[in-house]
């Protein structure tokens, strides 16, 4: 039942088309799991929408930026776990800037009022911070399940707040986070009377953590079921974890360094065998080869092996798989080569999923690691297998012809051979052949990453053949735009294309219009994408985002990483300002201080408090200053507003307006603001400000701003400028009327 | 981020006197001349694009990519953040690490555990396989990579030193390693071969025995000989 149950009866019953009360609709939909089926069920008719909405208890936001977290709660008032995602995929790889966004803050704000009974929060590439993590542990008492995965911007500080406030707390899983590692004193915040944890992964981490406070907590938590621990558990700590939690379904080991003396083998040994029902085996740092027959008996039930660490030679590797007959997945380094994988073929015939990970990736005078023949060998052994992620340095197209043809079934098929642009070894030729007979094959293929030498001819056969695929990387790839065209033309149900460093533009980048809408996002790098290309694409499209970050030093008219997504909630207004403000500010001025980012916590910056670089603000807060600001133009009321707050609009120019703190104004010197469109404008004497706000509207563009000359500001005879605030400048090409 | 300039700014008049284009500065070359903060020397404006810095392999052959010859191994000066952009190699920093930025695609957190790896695994191995102290161990137990550079070359090299058994096996292919992709005479005589051992100091190599100089040696560079 919802809060207000009399208000929704007569609201329903008013449009009553269903012959059973709303409660047994709402029953029926919340047996509903999986969000696809859930939306679809709520396009069926109003009431069914609504019941949907009633009845959904979990959330999933796939880009943070497509919806707002108010909308989301309007929707779905009873949410009680949301996942939600935010930085593109490539911020993995450092292509995208840093501060670009996705700050989990404003979501947490308004879960706070809307979802106070809030049970699970599970993020990935979005940016967190310790505040955050407090603020998350102190307004949610129900609080259960925190998953952290690829985040940023924390600390160890915020999960000792976690870790201290969550009463109810099962899960904790910190995965691959850019975290600033303080120290391990966050495990011990957990309070000796908190027994309900089931889920602890802090891989992460390297600092220590007190051993004792962990044996307690792993021993009171008898529902523990995974436990994860870091490189700095030691071999025997583990045996003393070990000791406490037999009922363990998922482990991941500290440092395998040896360091053990007899006795303590055989009782580590011991420990393993007490693992009767472990799945999941994981971390394994440093392990070496006497002591990976300590892991042998634990290894019966195991389906899932992550040796992603372990630099294991081929031999090695056999012994273990031996001990594993139920294998389903397997995680390895490519130093157990090709005669590792062909260990694999022999000895898992269950095996479904198989990364291969390089231990060397950046280093080309190395030769080893798998190649072709690895690969081919597991495609004999494991019909089963579907999903796979492969570094290697060399493939031929008959390879995977082959090994497709042993595997018919995939449905993800990553393939990395790691020199960009690299032909068929064997007979030079380009890898058109091998991805096409991948779409070609595997009819259910979900996702698919392409690699080495390819013409648009791999193009056209995924747009033909892919049916199913829903995300699609690209890189050093094509010959044309009609190599993306190919993309989008075909791939119906394309979700995700990631494109860098292939020679696509704007006819490309244009060739998808329509069908972006249906597309939750597309990332092109180093293409040949300009901004008038995205102008375009924005003006076409309102309802899509188009982001464009530019790099240090290149040209003005380039696109050089481009962000295209659809929202309905219009441009955001969080994005870091654009590089080329330094430049234009370099124009004839000395010593003068750029301030790159304006965003502090908890919120967008206050240019109030910025500007009197101290208190709070007053009544004025920041987004209604900046939301009445952008719709253009400033009322009298707000300039009064500012006034008050000692805030004096200088001036509006065309596409900003400039304020500065009144006192900053001194009357007698000279300076003056001009805003120009090809020489004359209204010059404003401004009178030797220290600093000036930009606020920037929407009719900003870049390359017209405060660059000088041809439109915007003149700056003339500002000698004591010291310091520029920028709000929110950013290289938007979305341009609204 | 403090810019400083050596403009004079025009206090007076400020109308005409400050106008960019009268005074003869186009805006962008002021960005190209000055640069303050862009310090890739040589930075020729746009972004190097694929066909220009991986043409040679587009034309099909197996040639090594000359601009990813510098591994991702950690060495005390090097930072460790492994990606900067192509860039012109002449003007290439020694120390610089010519890659790709975010290729190949592996997360930054697996990337660090491996760099942290690296460094542990030869602590293993000190235990249970013949290995040397040096930092800068390469994966797995069996390899021992030391980065060679050649005078007046841009590109350093990476060997694993485990392929070698004497002095003259490693001079004469690492000479021969580097002429023949810099077109240079073979000949050995006209080369010295420096290492740098765990001390910091620069030494002629060939002085101290093989296994010494193996368990010593932390870089080599490749010196022509005067006159």
């Amino acid at each position: 039942m919802g809060p207000n149950p009399k208000m929704r009866k007569e609201f329903f019953d008013s449009t009553r088309s269903s012959p059973f009360p709303d409660e047994v609709l709402e029953r029926v939909l919340s047996l509903l799991k999986s969000h696809k089926d859930r939306s679809a069920v709520s396009l069926v008719c109003k009431d069914w929408y609504n019941a949907e909405s009633w009845s959904r208890a979990h959330v999933f936001i796939g880009n943070c930026y497509s919806v707002s977290p108010e909308i989301v709660a309007r929707r779905f008032p009873r949410v009680k776990s949301v996942t939600l995602k935010g930085k593109p995929r490539f911020s993995d790889f450092n292509l995208v800037p840093e501060n670009w966004g996705a700050d989990v803050h404003p979501w947490l704000v308004v879960f706070a009022a809307k979802y106070p009974f809030l049970e699970e929060l599970r993020l990935k590439r979005m940016a967190v911070s310790d505040e955050s993590l407090e603020f998350l542990a102190i307004n949610f008492p129900n609080f259960k399940v925190l998953s952290l995965l690829s985040c940023d911007g924390f600390s160890t500080d915020g999960l000792a707040a976690i870790a201290t406030h969550c009463k109810n707390l099962t899960q904790l899983d910190i995965q691959e986070n850019g975290i600033d590692d303080k120290s391990g004193s966050w495990l011990s915040c957990f309070p000796e009377n908190f027994t309900s944890l089931e889920v602890l992964n802090f891989a992460n981490l390297n600092t220590d953590v007190n051993f004792d406070a962990l044996e307690r907590l792993v021993s009171r938590c008898k529902s523990l079921k995974v436990l994860k621990a870091s490189k700095s558990i030691s071999l025997e700590h583990l045996q003393r974890l070990l000791v406490c939690a037999p009922q363990l379904i998922e482990l991941g080991t500290g440092s395998l360094m040896p360091e053990l003396t007899a006795c303590q083998y055989a009782q580590l040994e011991n420990a393993f065998s007490q693992l009767k029902n472990l799945s999941t085996l994981s971390g394994l740092w440093e392990a070496s080869a006497p002591y990976l027959p300590l892991l042998y008996p634990a290894c019966t039930n195991l389906t899932f092996l992550n040796l992603s660490y372990a630099f294991l030679q081929s031999h090695e590797l056999e012994s273990l798989l031996c001990q594993c007959p139920h294998l389903r997945r397997l995680w390895v380094l490519d130093t157990v080569g090709d005669k590792g994988l062909e260990a694999v073929g022999s000895n898992c015939p269950l095996l479904e999923e198989l990364r291969v990970f390089p231990a060397d990736p950046f280093d080309e005078e190395v030769v080893h690691g798998v190649t072709e023949a690895g690969f081919l060998a597991v495609s004999y052994g494991c019909r089963r297998l579907h999903y796979v992620l492969y570094f290697c340095r060399q493939m031929t197209n008959a390879a995977v012809a082959t090994i497709v043809q042993n595997c018919p079934d995939f449905t993800h098929f990553r393939l990395c051979i790691m020199n960009p642009g690299q032909p068929d070894y064997l007979t030079n030729e380009p890898m058109d052949e091998a991805f096409g007979a991948v779409v070609r094959t595997c009819t259910k293929l979900q996702r698919l990453s392409v690699s080495g030498l390819l013409t648009d001819l791999t193009f056209e056969y995924i747009g033909q053949y892919a049916k199913n695929l829903e995300t699609l990387s690209v890189a050093f790839a094509g010959s044309s735009d009609r190599g993306m065209q190919c993309m989008l033309e075909g791939c119906p149900k394309l979700r995700k294309l990631e494109i860098r460093d292939c020679p696509f533009g704007n006819a490309a980048l244009l060739s998808g219009l329509e069908k972006y809408e249906s597309m939750r996002s597309l990332w092109m790098s180093a293409c040949n994408v300009t901004m008038n290309g995205c102008r375009l694409l924005a003006r076409e499209m309102p309802r899509l985002n188009v982001e464009v970050m530019k790099d240090d030093g290149s040209d003005d008219s380039q696109a050089d990483k481009v962000y295209v997504y659809r929202s309905v909630v219009g441009p955001r207004r969080d994005a870091p300002p654009c590089k080329w403000m330094k430049q234009a500010a370099v124009m004839g001025h000395q010593r003068i201080k750029i301030h790159p980012t304006m965003n502090c916590h908890p919120g967008p910056m206050h240019p109030v408090k910025v500007l009197q670089k101290q208190e709070a603000p007053g009544h004025l807060t920041c987004s209604n200053l900046l939301s009445s600001i952008i719709r253009f133009p400033i009322s009298s009321s707000y300039v009064h507003e500012l006034a008050n707050n000692g805030v004096c609009l200088l001036t509006c120019l065309n596409d900003a307006y400039i304020l500065g703190m009144a006192k900053d104004l001194k009357r007698e010197s000279s300076g003056a603001i001009q805003t120009c469109e090809h020489g004359g404008g209204p010059v404003v004497p401004v009178l030797s400000p220290t600093r000036l706000l930009v606020v920037p509207t929407m009719k900003f563009k870049p390359e017209i701003g405060l660059r000088s000359g041809r439109t915007g500001l003149r700056w003339a005879g500002f000698s004591k400028l010291r310091n520029i605030f920028v709000v929110n400048a950013w290289e938007h090409c979305v341009s609204r009327t | 981020m403090e810019l400083q300039l050596g403009l004079p700014l025009p206090t007076h008049n400020f109308i005409e006197n400050f106008d960019l284009n009268n005074d003869g500065f186009d805006p962008k070359d002021d960005m190209v001349g000055l640069k303050p903060w862009n310090c890739e020397d040589g930075y020729l404006g746009n972004k190097r694009s694929f066909e220009v810095a991986f043409g040679k392999n587009i034309k099909g052959g197996s040639q090594e990519l000359p601009l990813l010859s510098w591994s991702g191994q950690p060495n005390d000066e090097d930072d460790w953040k492994g990606e900067k952009k192509i860039s012109c190699s002449i003007n290439m920093n020694d120390e610089e690490e010519n890659q790709v930025v975010g290729w190949p695609p592996i997360k930054s957190w697996r990337k660090k555990m491996l760099h942290h790896q690296h460094q542990g695994v030869h602590v293993v191995n000190r235990n249970y396989r013949m290995v040397t102290g040096n930092q800068e161990n390469g994966a797995g137990s069996n390899t021992r990579y030391v980065k060679v550079k050649m005078e007046g070359v841009a590109i350093t090299r990476k060997i694993d030193l485990r392929h070698y058994n004497s002095y003259l096996t490693l001079t004469n292919s690492l000479i021969s390693k580097f002429a023949k992709c810099e077109n240079l005479e073979k000949d050995a005589a006209h080369f010295t071969l420096t290492y740098q051992n765990r001390d910091g100091d620069w030494l002629i190599a060939g002085d101290v025995p093989w296994q010494t100089f193996t368990e010593s040696v932390q870089r080599l560079e490749i010196v022509r000989n005067a006159g």
